[in-house]
């Protein structure tokens, strides 16, 4: 089966240096993927590569068998192909959560606007935030600022869910919250998601699969399931760094 | 009683350094050098020795001081007893020893020669404009879209945006054309009023205005409000992701946020400066009707006799076209902005410096182009 996303010997650069070297993974279809590593080890920049927000040589970066370069500008392939969680929300800070959300399916689907309405109420009633259509996001909080962010980022039910540190900012029961959310909308909506993390309550509970980028040799240095990684990999870094998790998941 | 350094000789090759007092960043205390100095200037030192008598308190002024000592010590193969050290302070030295060295190599500043700046200034001036020119290319295919229907731009918005530029720039405009206006008006009257021909101050006023300042004073208010607006609106949402999210929402970049405003600012811009050019027009009327014998009928009469219409259009030609480049460079050098609160005010500095020297470079093309042709 073609994977969703393929990525083979991806170097990444930011500015002049390189960061990370021979980058490949796969993604398959429906499961939680997992973009692990210690702060400042190139995560949210794989994921703009991933984006097609940096550019990226042809034949490194695969969406179910096709080149990134030739679909990233393909009408459908943002929204529909991909939705992404911005780690604060990245709410259009001019419009109310309805415009955000109705934004996407006004300019993409040929619905007519009480549809529009009506299926705006429905991904931010997914999303717990029923009633706050009017609000601006600089009057809701944080973590309901990501869940609006989501809400947006579902509006056009797209294939592949991309996440940038959604637990970032929030606290543990917002996160906890905000990972079941996921787990859900992967169930129900038959999603792929990949998310780029270094929260190890989530790590254990929603991932899959996963891989560490490591910041001392520049490349992934493991692949597999949370568990697998923890219990498997001889890589020192990703033991201290999984570790610490475990203890999280079972306390 | 703040901290204090003792050094002694035990021997020829031991060196103890007693350490006491209360050692704080906030008041005086020793200095590490001049005792590393001390104890390097003496070869047949090969170990020192750390004491700690009577410490009453410390903070990070003692850790630095040790550092310094262990650092320099070790450097040059001295061994230094830590075995006195208090556990606190040691396992603080241990900590910052200890901890990682990213191998990311520091960005080198090197000393440049005077060529070598020419050099760099000149690539930068010349990859700037490059990716300008590439900006209004974009900007420009994005309006012809826009005119040909393929390109829509959310009415709502649009008319925030002009009412913005527009309506609500008014009173600077009003405040600033008018103060414009009188100044001419005073320096001509000082002037004219020593060959009797105060009557034209009117001349002098109404053409300068029109052709001139109307457009040019509109154009830098312009900038330092409208374009200043645009960088750091756009700015922030490069800090704040929004516009990486519009881009993987499927959204033209250059469509949904610089469109709206290019144009806005285009065809607010003529508006503004014809409102401009009367209001200066009014401001010498005040001081010339209050410094000469000259009436309000006698005064607009000259004005309409010297001010024709080739004026008029002149300063609307190159309101329109300061317009198109006050907000085109607003929203590029926002889109340019890195992921910081500081670039947001770098970016919106540089957007508003540009603009102004844009604005009179511009000018002086224009004068040189109507000079050519006569208007």
């Amino acid at each position: 089966m073609v994977p969703k996303i393929s990525v083979k010997n991806l170097n990444m650069t930011y500015d002049d240096y390189v960061i990370m070297r021979n980058i490949s993974f796969d993604v398959r279809q429906g499961e939680i993927f997992l973009i692990i590593g210690q702060s400042g080890c190139g995560k949210s920049t794989l994921l703009k590569y991933l984006l097609g927000l940096k550019r990226v040589s042809h034949k490194k970066i695969f969406y179910d068998g096709k080149d990134i370069n030739s679909v990233v500008n393909v009408p459908g392939f943002y929204g529909e192909k991909i939705g992404v969680l911005y780690q604060g929300g990245a709410l259009w800070s001019s419009m109310t959560l309805a415009e955000n959300v109705a934004l996407p399916l006004e300019t993409y689907t040929s619905l007519n606007g009480k549809e529009i309405e009506e299926i705006v109420t429905l991904k931010l009633s997914l999303v717990g935030l029923k009633g706050f259509e009017n609000f601006y996001p600089s009057q809701i909080s944080g973590g309901m600022q990501k869940r609006a962010g989501l809400a947006r980022a579902i509006a056009l039910d797209p294939e592949i869910l991309f996440f940038d540190e959604p637990s970032a900012g929030l606290d543990s029961v917002s996160a906890k919250r905000l990972d079941d959310l996921i787990l859900e909308l992967k169930e129900s909506l038959g999603i792929t998601v990949v998310i780029v993390t270094h929260d190890l309550a989530s790590i254990f509970a929603i991932g899959t699969r996963a891989i560490y980028l490591d910041v001392e040799s520049k490349t992934i240095t493991a692949m597999g399931t949370p568990h697998e990684l923890l219990m498997s990999s001889n890589d020192k870094n990703v033991i201290a760094f999984l570790s610490r998790g475990t203890k999280i998941a079972q306390g | 009683m703040t901290g204090i350094v003792e050094l002694k000789l035990e021997n020829e090759s031991i060196a103890i350094i007693s350490i006491s007092g209360t050692w704080s960043i906030y008041a005086k205390h020793p200095h590490a050098e001049e005792f590393i100095e001390t104890i390097l200037s003496k070869p047949s030192i090969r170990k020192v020795d750390l004491k700690f008598v009577d410490l009453k308190s410390w903070d990070s002024a003692l850790i630095n001081f040790l550092i310094h000592i262990l650092d320099s010590c070790e450097s040059k193969s001295l061994t230094v007893n830590i075995d006195n050290i208090p556990t606190g302070i040691r396992k603080l030295i241990e900590l910052s020893r200890t901890s990682p060295v990213r191998n990311t190599p520091p960005a080198i500043q090197k000393k440049s020669t005077i060529f070598e700046f020419i050099g760099r200034v000149g690539l930068l001036v010349f990859f700037s404009l490059r990716t300008f020119l590439g900006f209004v290319g974009r900007l420009l295919i994005g309006i012809i879209f826009f005119i040909g229907g393929k390109v829509k731009i959310r009415s709502r918005e649009f008319a925030i945006v002009l009412q913005e530029v527009g309506v609500k720039a008014l009173p600077i405009v009003f405040l600033i054309s008018f103060l414009v206006g009188l100044i001419i008006a005073f320096v001509s009257v000082l002037q004219l009023s020593q060959f009797g021909a105060n009557i034209y101050v009117a001349n002098l006023v109404g053409i300068s205005m029109m052709r001139e300042m109307g457009c040019i004073m509109t154009g830098i208010i312009m900038s330092g409000r409208t374009g200043a607006a645009f960088a750091a609106t756009i700015g922030t949402m490069m800090v704040n992701d929004e516009v990486d999210a519009l881009q993987t929402a499927g959204f033209s970049i250059i469509n949904f946020l610089a469109l709206p405003r290019v144009l806005a600012l285009t065809l607010m811009m003529p508006l503004l400066c014809i409102f401009s050019s009367f209001i200066g027009i009014l401001g010498g009327l005040c001081a010339a009707i209050s410094t000469t014998d000259l009436t309000i009928v006698r005064y607009c009469a000259q004005t309409a006799n010297a001010v024709c219409i080739n004026d008029f259009f002149v300063g609307i030609i190159k309101s329109c076209f300061f317009g198109f480049f006050i907000a085109a460079i607003g929203c590029q050098k926002g889109l340019q902005c890195k992921r910081s609160a500081e670039d947001v005010g770098l970016t919106t500095t540089t957007a508003v410096v540009t603009s102004i020297t844009v604005i009179i470079i511009m000018d002086a093309i224009f004068a040189v182009i109507f000079s050519l042709l006569e208007i």
